[in-house]
């Protein structure tokens, strides 16, 4: 049990570090709802097996866009998107999903659905700078 | 033969003997000519109409193939189910293709290959292992890790002619050769002899229709009973019967027995499933028992086989003891030719009937109808209905069967209510916008009324979050800005005074505008839409998805204008997606008869709105979730869940509505009236519960984006808007512009708080840990 000195120490620090952090607190947004739990029969699993759960499932995808960027790089650009399609459908807030479906857009010529397909990329990248990066990139490359 | 009109039915009748009584001998030359001559025609249109040998094939329509890949959310009992729908079989021998066995948290699974959209996929084993509701590994048979693997797509139905006909053609190496065995033993014992038809079979089939006065079915042949099907109408004549006999003649002399049995095999009626008449064993394989014929059980051909002699009277499903009564003679039949052995046919017959429930044939007529919208633009209806395209849709059976169960009970669970009420549910994936389900009443396989492509009802308060969304996109609201929610009269052109209220009754005065759209009250929704305008919302509602123009009327604010439940959802998508407009799909991609991808219809996006403003409409429609019209409706699901969603209720409680969305699935439901008859039922009270159900039973994910950069939190009073502190009771965090500049509060109500009492306060807050 904490004595009553340094219960009021912590509670010191606590205050400085939130005066000093001005309302940063407010910036966390609330997406922090959010919580990776299932409706379905699954949603009793814990949070680790969450967890593992997401990076399997982005194994399963994962593989999808490997076989999507082989098939893309041999010009079998029907093949490719269906293949990125079905990535999509198991991880549909992947950036980089979005980011393969709009780089084969342009390779087949649409530059509009590219350019649309990387700011959908954006909007779900979050902090991620090497997503953002590729996002812009395409964007460039489709207003050329 | 590809048109059934041409067929030899036209033709001038028989010379009358009447016109030459005084010749009678030059009469009867000239009749054995005409005979002759007669019988040549027909030998030789006959095999015209037959060479081809085309049927008309309607498109078929798949599901969605299941996905299975580790860390997906699915139990083994829901597994089990769709292998079910699948017509897999449980055996532990894994014999073959479409077989399973289930183990202690495993199953394995023989998987049949299949052709998908151009890609073809092996039939292999695969072994599942399972924990927490999910899978944990899927491995092959050499016990190497699978990345992800796809089941067969389940045939849910087929683009049939309104004339009914639909079938399946199976290939000569597609029919297990116990059928034809089977067949020559029940319908035709000298089929490998005779030459059309059984002379000896007829004249003591001839016997017993002069004495009964009219022709009764016994002696025909295959070859007759295939061109009966193939080339006759029904009724039943001599003069038809003679036709039979001429023309089963001539194609014995032009055809093996070989390609008739095959044409036999595809041509026979088997069954009739609402509109739709079954032809050939292939599709009535699929009708009955869900599965290939090749993968049919004894018991299962057996029935078949029965049911050859009157789909009607040995129905399975109606006259189940007929059937079965049938179904064991024409088991002893093979007995006695010594087709099967005697302990199998014991066993067999011993077997239930075992044909899958009556309405899964026709569950699924809602969606076929989107699906032959889709098509529509692309494909005459003669294709769809004749050229046995391959038609790869994206109906989820699972999620389906759950939208027709929730609509169903639910209309049920509402008692004396319940008989005056109809309803549509549809489900879509937000980011890909393909339609999972649709339900277009609570009877299934009623193949009448779409409701949710067809019924067009007022959406009442569905329409807020286009009324809020062009309130944000105006720059002068923020869902912290304070809206009056009083009393108004608007006038309106024809000189009319429209003064609206809220569902309550009651004037809420100074509330947020989080709180005027969660709760959706009336007063303040009007006051900011008619601030912000109708045509700016109107061009909103239509960016969203709306495809036409509304009427710009201020009641407007309130939804009074219609749409179908189709069109909601691809509203609704759209706020589901981040603001990026999908057009609604039922089609993946079609392939012709032999497996060639003809089309693929892929997704496309449009961008319809800031993402950031799109970003703040869901949450206050995840507020409407926590704390608004959509509370009750909350309460019915896992509270660690995040959802986000709308009621919806017209004037005089007509029409129940309720939309809404979580990570991967967007549900749209709807209750009502088709007379439009008052139903008493809130948005929330009806429609939702329906909504509840259906969300419930699908594995879906939270709602969760991250919150654009241009956006920052901030702690509002829920009921007056003023800004108060996060620990406050009645404080809500809500999205607003960077640029908004809101003032703040370590206080709760507004109540300012100086630096010492603040201090104070967080000391002791910290104290009390």
């Amino acid at each position: 049990m904490a004595s009553e000195g340094l219960r009021l120490a912590r509670a010191i620090v606590l205050f400085c570090a939130f005066a000093a952090s001005g309302c940063s607190v407010l910036g966390a947004g609330p997406t922090a709802r959010g919580s990776s739990a299932t409706i379905g029969g699954a949603g009793s699993a814990s949070a680790p097996e969450e967890a593992r759960a997401q990076n399997d499932a982005s194994a399963a995808s994962s593989a999808l866009l490997a076989q999507s960027r082989t098939e893309r790089a041999a010009g079998q650009y029907a093949a490719a998107s269906a293949s990125a399609e079905r990535a999509l459908r198991i991880d549909p807030n992947n950036p980089s999903v979005w980011l393969e479906l709009g780089e084969i857009e342009l390779a087949m010529g649409d530059a509009a659905q590219a350019a649309t397909m990387a700011r959908k990329a954006l909007t779900l990248a979050g902090s991620d700078s090497v997503v953002e990066a590729r996002a812009e990139r395409l964007l460039r490359d489709a207003a050329r | 033969m590809a048109n059934r009109s041409r067929s030899p039915q036209r033709r001038k009748h028989a010379p009358r003997a009447s016109r030459a009584s005084s010749w009678a001998v030059a009469a009867v030359g000239i009749a054995i000519a005409l005979a002759l001559a007669y019988g040549g025609y027909l030998a030789w249109s006959v095999g015209n109409e037959f060479e081809g040998r085309r049927w008309d094939l309607p498109a078929q329509v798949y599901a969605a193939p299941l996905e299975l890949y580790p860390g997906r959310a699915l139990a083994p009992e829901a597994l089990v189910a769709e292998l079910k729908r699948l017509g897999y079989r449980e055996d532990p021998r894994l014999p073959g293709p479409g077989t399973y066995r289930v183990g202690l948290d495993r199953m394995e699974l023989s998987t049949r290959s299949f052709e998908y959209g151009g890609d073809s996929e092996p039939a292999r084993l695969i072994a599942l292992t399972f924990g927490g509701g999910r899978i944990a590994a899927v491995r092959d048979a050499s016990g190497a890790a699978v990345a992800i693997a796809r089941l067969n797509p389940l045939l849910i139905g087929s683009l049939f002619p309104a004339h009914g006909e639909d079938r399946i053609i199976v290939t000569p190496d597609e029919i297990p050769p116990l059928l034809p065995a089977t067949l020559i033993a029940v319908e035709d014992r000298r089929f490998e002899r005779h030459h059309g038809i059984d002379l000896r079979a007829m004249v003591r089939a001839m016997l017993v229709n002069i004495t009964s006065g009219e022709i009764r079915q016994g002696a025909s042949t295959l070859t007759q009973q295939l061109v009966r099907s193939y080339f006759l109408s029904n009724e039943r004549t001599w003069w038809r019967k003679l036709r039979e006999v001429f023309m089963a003649m001539a194609l014995e002399l032009r055809y093996d027995k070989d390609d008739l049995m095959h044409a036999y095999v595809n041509e026979v009626y088997l069954g009739q499933d609402g509109a739709r008449a079954v032809h050939g064993f292939g599709l009535a394989s699929q009708y009955y028992f869900g599965k290939p014929l090749g993968e049919l059980e004894l018991n299962e051909l057996a029935l078949l086989v029965a049911e050859v002699r009157g789909p009607a009277y040995y129905d399975p499903y109606r006259h189940a003891d007929r059937a079965r009564e049938r179904r064991n003679l024409v088991l002893q039949e093979m007995l006695d030719n010594h087709l099967v052995d005697a302990a199998a046919a014991k066993q067999a017959a011993a077997a239930p009937l075992g044909v899958q429930p009556t309405t899964r044939g026709a569950m699924q007529t809602a969606f076929l109808g989107l699906v032959r919208r889709q098509l529509r633009a692309d494909y005459a209806a003669d294709d769809l209905e004749r050229k046995g395209l391959k038609v790869y849709s994206t109906l989820d059976p699972a999620v389906q069967s759950a939208a027709e169960r929730s609509l169903a009970d639910g209309i049920e669970s509402f008692g004396a209510k319940s008989e005056q009420l109809d309803g549509a549910v549809v489900v879509t994936s937000p980011q890909t916008g393909e339609v999972r389900a649709l339900v277009g009443g609570r009877r299934l396989g009623f193949d009448g009324f779409n409701r949710a492509l067809d019924a067009r009802r007022q959406i009442g308060s569905l329409i807020k979050p286009a009324v809020y969304l062009a309130a944000l996109e105006s720059g002068r609201y923020t869902l912290a800005s304070i809206v009056d929610d009083a009393p108004i009269d608007v006038p309106l052109d024809n000189g009319d005074i429209w003064s609206p209220h809220n569902f309550d009754n009651e004037a809420h005065g100074s509330v947020p505008l989080v709180r005027a759209l969660a709760e959706s009250l009336n007063m303040a929704t009007v006051r900011v839409g008619l601030d912000v305008g109708l045509e700016p919302i109107s061009n909103a509602l239509q960016r969203l998805g709306l495809d036409t123009k509304p009427n710009l009327y201020p009641s407007m604010l309130l939804g009074a204008l219609t749409l179908t439940p189709l069109e909601v959802a691809q509203i609704y998508n759209t706020l589901a997606n981040g603001g990026f407009r999908v057009p609604l799909r039922a089609v993946r991609s079609v392939a012709s008869d032999d497996g060639e991808l003809l089309q693929r219809y892929k997704l496309k996006i449009e961008q319809a709105a800031d993402p950031a403003t799109v970003y703040t409409i869901d949450q206050a429609l995840v507020e409407v979730m926590q704390r608004g019209t959509g509370k009750t409706v909350r309460r019915a699901l896992p509270a660690d869940v995040t959802l986000a969603g709308k009621t919806g209720t017209s004037d005089d409680l007509r029409d129940s509505w309720f939309a809404g969305f979580s990570n991967d699935h967007l549900v749209v439901t709807w209750l009502g009236a088709d007379d439009n008859q008052p139903i008493g039922l809130t948005g929330s009270a009806g429609a939702g519960r329906i909504w509840a159900a259906t969300m419930g039973s699908l594995e879906s994910r939270s709602y969760s984006a991250p919150q654009p950069a241009s956006l920052t939190g901030a702690w509002i009073d829920y009921d007056t808007g003023e800004p108060v502190a996060s620990r406050c009771e009645n404080a809500v965090l809500v999205p607003v512009p960077t640029t908004a500049r809101l003032p703040r509060s370590f206080g709760c109500h507004g109540e300012p708080l100086g630096l010492g009492a603040r201090l104070k306060r967080l000391l002791k807050d910290a104290a009390a840990e």
